[in-house]
């Protein structure tokens, strides 16, 4: 009764869409209130992305029905979307590096807007209706990722945005850019524009939404008014079975002094000297932009730098590039994987076997059955979904894709292994496996650095916690002594 | 919707896959069916031995493009190892030349791959003009060393002549020479460390780098490959035309290029194989030799080459989306 009385400025009817193999939306309806701000959550491969790819254009529907704004939408493209007042905002952003904030806000509309004088006229109205000081004339590339974010957010204004759908917003900003954006999330519902958020952050979604969806596996499970809503009830209706914590017992192997690093420098690095224990899980905090990733990546040889000083079990090793810290029995699980981890179109045993090439091969010639064993075996051991090792990559989910990573490292003699975000973008079933996957690495002997913009998960993780700031180690906590404003405090400093 | 999707992406796929095959038979029924000539031994007999000097520079080139790179400079180094080598005959005798020669042109490549490496691996479209550039300096390096001449090839040259017109029946010394350097790459590609080591560098340099691949040696070394079996096709090339011209090497890097392409192996690097190229080669040179058999002028045939060309990278794209 109620729903026929209110309006909806969205509604999807039983909605499907497969793709081949994979049923992606399995009979799909949702209804989304004008005005509110829906959240919807789900696990990696839930269907979320399908969804509003549907929406904006980007893919046809197979069946189903979506009304927006009251009119039927069918055969879209995601320019018609955009100019019937349905915007989306994705998580990487979808604007043109080389071009001004100017005329990305405008691409496209030069002569309508009368030229250059009226582009950037009307892009520092918008810019300033959300309190963002960026220049206009100033090229896209050259902006952080919470000023690109203001860009995509005028340009959605700019086409009098009914419904913006937000894709993770906040997965790269730091603490205080989130603040900006709850700023102005809250001024754009007050302007009355209607949000779709999507988040894997359970905080987040508790905080600004209305209403809340929950998929799995391709189906909604539930639409619910949030103040209906419980954490653990989220969790368990987005895994399909209640988790009794989001984090397994902090492990307790911490042991002898392992790893000496001293005098770190480089462009960004001042000075950076600590020590990793054998069996510990360090946590590293620290902004985007504190340096804390050239920290890890001038450790594995990835990057040059000078002075440093690197000793292994009190003995000096020389390491320039990735090859030698692999021999020195340092692993690095990079921060992006799909560009920088892993090889997206080669097949899942490849992934996995390419860090332990060498061992395959009796002289030169790679042992194929030995290859296959390998590759099979982490995917049983890490539990990666896939529909066999000779799969694609790049058409399992972002957790199962983080096991291929690990998995590679795990392949190779390596007793120290950097985890740089490990568990960004993956859904909260998956996460809970890695850090289960982290404890029994380091109950074995192994020892992990882990750096992470999520304080919940350093705190309950690691061992012992530092902070980085400007280049510079800013502090050294005891996550069993402190508090996340403590942490964050010195992470700001 | 949901099946149109389907039969699309199956289809394009299959095409891509069979692409080369599907046109060599296409083109092998058409001629039949024209000119019952190019069914004569003499004719397949001339077919097999055209495929000699390119399809063994295409060999090369395609571990270049395994890798992402692009190798502009073979015409150079063809030309530039065969004056040499030529003009090595007399002091060092016929094999000393052509060893000679072989080791100046595998170090032509060596050193493309080492300045691609100083100006930094990851820039590969600044690759692609630094094989250019160093390839006209070759080509200039060989028009300066022959002054010009195009050298012939004395009399009882016994060893350019076996390589040049010997072999048994349809065997001929050039063939097996090739057959021969494509068993070595297919096994160093599909079964080698090294061949591994390429093909992961192709598909993804920064992620191979950080699993400690040595992404560096692989550029050197598909420069280099390329150098080798461009020398190899040079020394062939002068035994077939019993001569050197310092130009001699003209247009082979676009055809081999084609080849490797026509074959299905992807620009962006990190597929393809050996045996793709082959059938790139098989079907360039059909094409050549039914074109001519059909009366196609060259010009057309230009044009043809080209859109075969053109055709094989949109399949390509069309797989990629």
């Amino acid at each position: 009764m109620a729903d026929e009385i209110t309006d909806n400025i969205l509604n999807i009817c039983n909605v499907n869409k497969s793709f081949p193999g994979v049923r992606a939306l399995n009979n799909v309806s949702i209804r989304i209130r004008r005005g509110d701000i829906h959240g919807i959550v789900g696990e990696n491969g839930a269907g979320k992305s399908t969804l509003m790819k549907i929406l904006s254009g980007v893919y046809e529907k197979d069946s189903g029905t979506i009304e927006f704004d009251g009119e039927t939408v069918e055969n879209t493209t995601p320019v018609k979307s955009l100019r019937s007042g349905l915007s989306i905002i994705y998580q990487e952003f979808n604007l043109v590096n080389t071009m001004s904030v100017g005329e990305n806000i405008f691409l496209g509309r030069f002569r309508k807007m009368k030229g250059m004088r009226g582009t950037h006229g009307e892009a520092r109205k918008l810019l300033d209706s959300i309190n963002c000081s960026v220049d206009t004339h100033a090229p896209v590339e050259s902006l952080s990722v919470s000023e690109k974010q203001m860009v995509e957010i005028a340009k959605a204004l700019s086409f009098q945005a009914k419904l913006i759908i937000m894709d993770e917003p906040s997965s790269s900003l730091t603490t205080e850019e989130i603040r900006h954006l709850s700023v102005i999330i809250k001024d754009l519902h007050e302007k009355g524009i209607t949000i779709i958020y999507i988040s894997h952050k359970l905080d987040e979604i508790f905080e600004y939404c209305d209403r809340v969806t929950i998929m799995r596996d391709g189906c909604v499970v539930d639409t619910k008014p949030i103040k209906e809503l419980g954490r653990d009830e989220m969790i368990a209706k987005m895994v399909g079975r209640t988790i009794e914590n989001e984090y397994p017992e902090r492990p307790h192997c911490v042991g002898e002094s392992l790893l000496e690093i001293s005098n770190l420098n480089s462009r960004k690095l001042k000075n950076i000297s600590f020590t990793l224990k054998r069996g510990e899980i360090l946590g590293m905090v620290g902004l985007v932009g504190s340096g804390r990733t050239e920290i890890v990546r001038a450790i594995f040889g990835a990057d040059k730098v000078k002075g440093l000083i690197l000793q292994i079990d009190g003995k000096t090793v020389s390491i320039k590039k990735p090859a030698d810290a692999k021999k020195a029995g340092i692993a690095l699980v990079p921060e992006d994987r799909k560009q920088q981890g892993l090889i997206l179109p080669f097949s899942v045993k490849s992934n996995i076997s390419m860090a332990a090439l060498k061992g395959l091969a009796k002289r030169i010639f790679l042992n194929r059955g030995s290859e296959v064993c390998m590759a099979k075996r982490q995917m049983e051991s890490l539990a990666i979904k896939t529909p066999g090792i000779n799969a694609r990559v790049e058409n399992l989910s972002g957790g199962n894709q983080q096991k291929c990573v690990l998995g590679r490292w795990l392949e190779t003699d390596s007793r120290i292994l950097i985890l740089d975000e490990p568990t960004r973008g993956i859904d909260v079933g998956a996460k809970y496996e890695i850090y289960l996957l982290m404890k029994k690495i380091v109950e074995n002997g192994g020892s992990i650095i882990m750096i992470s913009s999520e304080l919940q998960e350093v705190l309950s993780m690691s061992n012992r916690i530092l902070t980085i700031s400007d280049g510079r180690i800013t502090g050294e906590f005891d996550p069993e002594d402190t508090s996340a404003e403590e942490i964050m405090k010195s992470a700001l400093a | 919707m949901k099946k149109e999707l389907n039969l699309k992406n199956a289809f394009f796929s299959f095409i891509k896959n069979y692409f080369v095959g599907f046109c060599i038979i296409l083109l092998v029924v058409i001629t039949m069916i024209y000119q019952p000539r190019f069914l004569s031994a003499s004719n397949l007999l001339n077919i097999i031995r055209q495929l000699g000097p390119l399809s063994i520079v295409s060999l090369g080139m395609s571990f270049v493009i395994f890798a992402g790179y692009l190798d502009l400079s073979v015409a150079g180094t063809i030309s530039l190892v065969a004056v040499v080598t030529v003009s090595l005959i007399e002091p060092l005798g016929q094999m000393g030349a052509i060893l000679a020669g072989i080791v100046i042109g595998t170090a032509a490549g060596a050193l493309i791959g080492a300045v691609v490496l100083v100006v930094g691996a990851n820039r590969k479209s600044e690759a692609l003009f630094i094989s250019y550039g160093m390839g006209m300096a070759y080509s200039a390096l060989a028009l300066m060393y022959s002054g010009g001449v195009t050298q012939k090839l004395g009399e009882n040259q016994k060893i350019f002549e076996v390589i040049g017109k010997g072999g048994w029946g349809i065997l001929s010394v050039s063939l097996v020479i090739f057959i021969v350097c494509l068993i070595i790459l297919q096994i160093l590609q599909s079964m080698t460390y090294i061949g591994r080591s390429v093909m992961l560098a192709g598909g993804n340099p920064v992620a191979s780098r950080l699993s400690g691949i040595p992404v560096n040696a692989v550029v050197v070394l598909v420069y280099t490959l390329s150098g080798l079996l461009a020398s190899i096709g040079s020394v062939v090339l002068v035994s077939r035309v019993t001569t050197a011209s310092p130009v001699i090497g003209k247009t082979y890097e676009t055809n081999a290029i084609t080849a490797v392409l026509i074959g299905g192996t992807s620009l962006k690097g990190g597929n393809g194989s050996v045996m793709r190229t082959v059938l790139g080669v098989v079907l360039i040179s059909l094409m050549s030799n039914c074109m001519n058999l059909l009366g196609i002028s060259s010009y057309m045939q230009s044009v043809v080459r080209g859109l075969v060309l053109i055709l094989a990278i949109w399949l390509d794209s069309k797989r990629n989306s």
